[in-house]
């Protein structure tokens, strides 16, 4: 009984009901909530990119993290480390811009926005 | 006797006059050849490549697209132990024995990549010792290069690389003494004499040195003071190098072959031209070929004359025989086995002649043209070969069938196509020509037409930028519309089906791409305004301030068309579309990156609401036709453009990780009598399913709510309504009042919040300032 409920539960997940009439054919929302963790490839371009900031090789660490967002193009948080790269290179407007792309992502991601606040907050004081 | 002495003596003057002329001579011969030497050496053209195949698991990809790049890099279909460059197939998994390479950012060991395919998926990737890997770069395409003005085009070689049975072939029938002479040969010139008095054929008695500074004159002109100068020169040559400084040269710069406009020089790029292989992998019959072409190239073309090419190369071989070599086993496996030379040059002048050329602009921005050709620069672009691939095949075929449903006469339509990342604006593919590997007038980039309803898409974000005036149910008149203004013609447009239809709903009067209603929405909030914002989505064009102009009169590139539609795409953040990703020195230090740049140029709500709107031109309006290429739920969004007397098709539009651009016309602008839904959509709806695009899933922002809309009322509606849309508002900008057919009429806390929100408002009208 209790495999035939599972069953049916399963066979409800692989094929969803059909829509009701009055449903229009308008696209689900995306999840605005991002995946919380990355897949390994873009983890490990993170963890290298990481060590290439952290060793000054800067352009590495852009590039690498470029990798990553053509993997994972709407991840606020390869967003947010690209922002972060683009102010310690001095690129005020990028670092700004950039932060602001990750919001554009980060959903209710509080600690990612309010980290972009502070790349957003410290490129304009450099800017002045 | 004083007579004899004093000759002596002039007749020493003489000697000694003539001696410090030749000394002056050589002196000033001495110097050409060093520089010409030096110059030869270095010269090499800017080598351009497409972008690296990463794989990672969870990549989509069909096994056999990683196949066919890998047979594009050359890569052999058979395991090959002890080696590189091959690839072997077994189930479901494919494994690589990838080649080294330098990227910009290092040099990448060669190693052996095991991936597993779980449908059109990379399912796992793992290394020789079956560890997991997390990401694989594989080898990027070379895709052409930059050549200097004779279109010269090599691949330089280091002695090392050079196998040892090439060489030797060389050495055996060009000049055998190489290794012993001071530059010229007196055996080998009394030689050729000899055959020449008995024979009289010409027998080459020149010597590697020789033949090496003939090379540094242009013209192959054949005179006693050249033969002279040569010669000189030639000693001169063995005087300031060492013979594998000269050997070495010599490898890079024999011509081999011609591919139309460009000469092969070098063993390097023959080897590549002829056998799609690098030198160090060429067989001893490969060598002997390269080394029968040294005497005459046309002649010899093993695509041409193979026969005659064949029995050169046997000759070679016999003559490497004889000079002991090679064994005779060696000798008689050679001589049998067959040519071996590609049909097709995998690297010809450039496959993609339309994207060099996008790349050799982006390049001249920031680099002198002489360095461009000289200082063999390695360029790494952004050129995806399978989405490139798959344009050129939507657009050739698509035309060849209207021209022939057509018959329009010569010359045939013509089309072009941009595809880009819309997130990053990395340009993956550039068609100019529906001939892609024809060097000619790059329709793309330099095709400016006029870009008809492909601008209303502008018309209406500006309009939705103001979301307390227009949202995409606000009533806009359809009906007949007169433009007047000083000093231009009076202007009424007609729509497309020559009707008006009325009071419509904003976004079916974008989704059936109605001309009168934008024209009069457009001038209703500013033409000026309207085109503001087609140069902040990067356009930078004079465009006249006319509503004519807001109906798409203004002339547009499709590249350009494509940078409009990548700052809607991506949310509103505008990145310049770029080609190039870095550029490192021929040996791999790096000398510039062009980094991924963004700027917000729209808020992203009002562009959430016009790519929705987008979304609904592909679901019920003009771009219906793509649900024929692809299925509903990639929810592209896109927009058809069509001109007067339809001269111009276009179609620009977008899916999850996709943004293409396509023009259909005819260059002498002919009316193709073809709208943008006909001719345009048709390739690019084969160009997105060739692909297998990823859904276009909205980014919503957080100033965007979804209301259920009753379509009878423009009210809100819900599930009592029949045909309720559920549509996208700027928060607080949907109607308050719901529909009579909702079931919860006047009883939501929703209608109660918005009559407060009302009432605040109307209070603060009063006493808020």
């Amino acid at each position: 009984m209790r495999f035939l409920a599972l069953l049916l539960l399963l066979a409800g997940c692989a094929a969803p009901t059909p829509a009701p009439v009055e449903r229009p054919p308008v696209p689900a929302d995306p999840p605005v909530r991002p995946a919380t963790r990355e897949t390994s490839a873009v983890a490990s371009l993170m963890d290298s990119a990481r060590a290439d900031a952290a060793a000054g090789r800067l352009a590495n660490a852009a590039a690498t993290l470029e990798r990553a967002l053509r993997i994972e193009p709407r991840n606020p948080r390869l967003w947010s480390e690209l922002a972060r790269v683009r102010l310690q290179q001095g690129e005020w407007a990028q670092a700004e811009q950039t932060a602001l792309r990750s919001n554009s992502f980060a959903g209710t991601d509080s600690d990612l926005r309010s980290d972009n606040a502070r790349i957003i907050a410290a490129a304009r004081e450099r800017r002045k | 006797m004083a007579r004899r002495s004093r000759f002596f003596r002039y007749f020493t003057y003489a000697l000694l006059a003539s001696f410090v002329a030749l000394v002056a001579y050589s002196a000033h011969l001495d110097v050409r050849v060093r520089d010409e030497f030096e110059g030869r050496r270095f010269a090499l053209p800017a080598r351009i490549y497409a972008r690296p195949l990463e794989l990672h698991a969870g990549l989509r990809i069909a096994p056999g697209d990683v196949e066919d790049e890998l047979r594009e890099l050359g890569y052999r279909a058979n395991r090959t132990e002890d080696q590189t460059g091959w690839f072997a197939k077994s189930g479901n998994e494919l494994e690589i024995a990838a080649r080294a390479f330098v990227f910009w950012d290092g040099a990448q060991p060669a190693r052996r990549i095991r991936v597993g395919f779980d449908g059109g998926k990379v399912a796992s990737l793992r290394g020789e010792q079956g560890q997991e890997l997390s990401i694989a770069r594989l080898e990027p395409l070379a895709i052409g290069g930059i050549y200097p003005a004779g279109n010269e085009d090599r691949v330089l070689v280091r002695l090392p690389d050079v196998p040892k049975h090439l060489i030797q072939a060389l050495i055996a029938v060009e000049d055998r003494s190489f290794f012993s002479h001071h530059g010229f040969d007196l055996r080998g010139m009394a030689r050729a004499a000899w055959s020449l008095v008995r024979a009289g054929r010409t027998q080459g008695g020149s010597t590697i040195t020789q033949q090496l500074v003939k090379n540094f004159y242009l013209t192959p002109e054949r005179t006693l003071t050249r033969k002279f100068n040569e010669l000189i020169m030639a000693v001169l040559l063995e005087v300031h190098y060492g013979k594998e400084e000269i050997l070495e040269t010599y490898l890079n710069e024999i011509y081999l072959g011609q591919d139309r406009d460009r000469a092969i020089h070098g063993v390097g790029l023959a080897s590549q031209f002829y056998f799609s292989k690098d030198v160090k992998d060429l067989t001893v019959a490969d060598s002997a070929l390269l080394v029968a072409l040294v005497r005459g190239p046309g002649l010899y073309d093993p695509r041409r004359n193979a026969k005659r090419a064949f029995e050169r190369r046997n000759l070679v071989l016999q003559q490497t025989l004889d000079q002991g070599f090679i064994t005779p086993a060696q000798y008689a496996g050679a001589r049998k086995s067959p040519l071996g030379v590609v049909q097709t040059p995998t690297m010809g002048t450039s496959p993609f002649p339309a994207f060099v050329q996008l790349v050799h602009r982006q390049l001249r921005r920031d680099y002198d043209e002489k360095d461009l050709r000289s200082e063999g620069l390695r360029i790494f672009t952004t050129l995806d070969p399978r989405v490139q691939g798959a344009g050129e095949r939507a657009l050739a075929r698509r035309l060849a069938q209207f021209d022939k449903e057509k018959r329009f006469g010569q010359p045939g339509l013509e089309g072009a196509i941009v595809v880009t990342d819309p997130q990053s604006g990395e340009v993956q593919a550039v068609v100019g020509s529906r001939n892609a590997r024809y060097r000619g007038y790059n329709r793309a980039l330099d095709a400016a037409r006029p870009v008809g309803s492909l601008l209303k898409p502008v018309v209406y974000l500006t309009a939705l930028a103001e979301p307390g005036k227009y949202t995409l149910i606000t009533p806009i008149d359809d009906g007949p519309f007169t433009w007047k203004s000083r000093g231009a013609p009076d202007w009424t447009p007609q729509n497309y089906d020559k009707k008006f239809h009325g009071l419509v709903p904003l976004r079916t009067a974008l989704a059936q791409s109605y001309n009168a209603a934008t024209a009069r929405l457009g001038t209703d909030i500013g033409v000026e305004k309207v085109l503001a914002n087609v140069r902040r989505m990067g356009v930078d064009r004079d465009m006249k301030p006319y509503a004519s102009t807001l109906l798409g009169a203004v002339e547009m590139s499709p590249f350009e068309v494509a940078q409009m539609y990548q700052t809607m795409a991506s949310g509103g953040f505008r990145s310049p579309l770029r080609a190039i990703r870095e550029v490192t020195t021929q040996d791999g230090h790096p000398l510039q990156r062009y980094g991924l740049n963004v700027e917000q140029a729209f808020a992203a709500e009002p562009v959430y609401l016009i790519n929705a709107a987008m979304q609904g031109v592909v679901r019920e309006g003009t771009g219906q036709a793509l649900r024929q290429f692809l299925p509903p739920e990639v929810a592209a969004a896109g927009k058809t453009g069509t001109t007067d007397d339809q001269r111009d098709a276009w179609f620009a539009g977008f899916t999850g990780d996709r943004l293409a651009v396509v023009w259909v016309g005819y260059d002498d602008n002919r009316a193709a009598r073809m709208s943008g839904s006909t001719a345009a959509l048709p390739i690019w709806g084969d160009l997105m399913a060739a692909l297998a695009p990823e859904p276009l899933a909205l980014n919503k922002p957080d100033g965007i709510e979804q209301v259920w809309i009753d379509p009878q009322t423009n009210l809100r509606g819900d599930s009592g309504c029949a045909g309720a849309i559920e549509l996208p508002f700027v928060q607080g900008s949907a109607p308050a009042e719901r529909s009579p057919c909702s079931t919860l009429m006047g009883t939501t806390v929703d209608a109660v919040d918005n009559t407060v929100k009302k009432a605040k408002s109307w209070f603060e009208r009063i006493f808020g300032r």
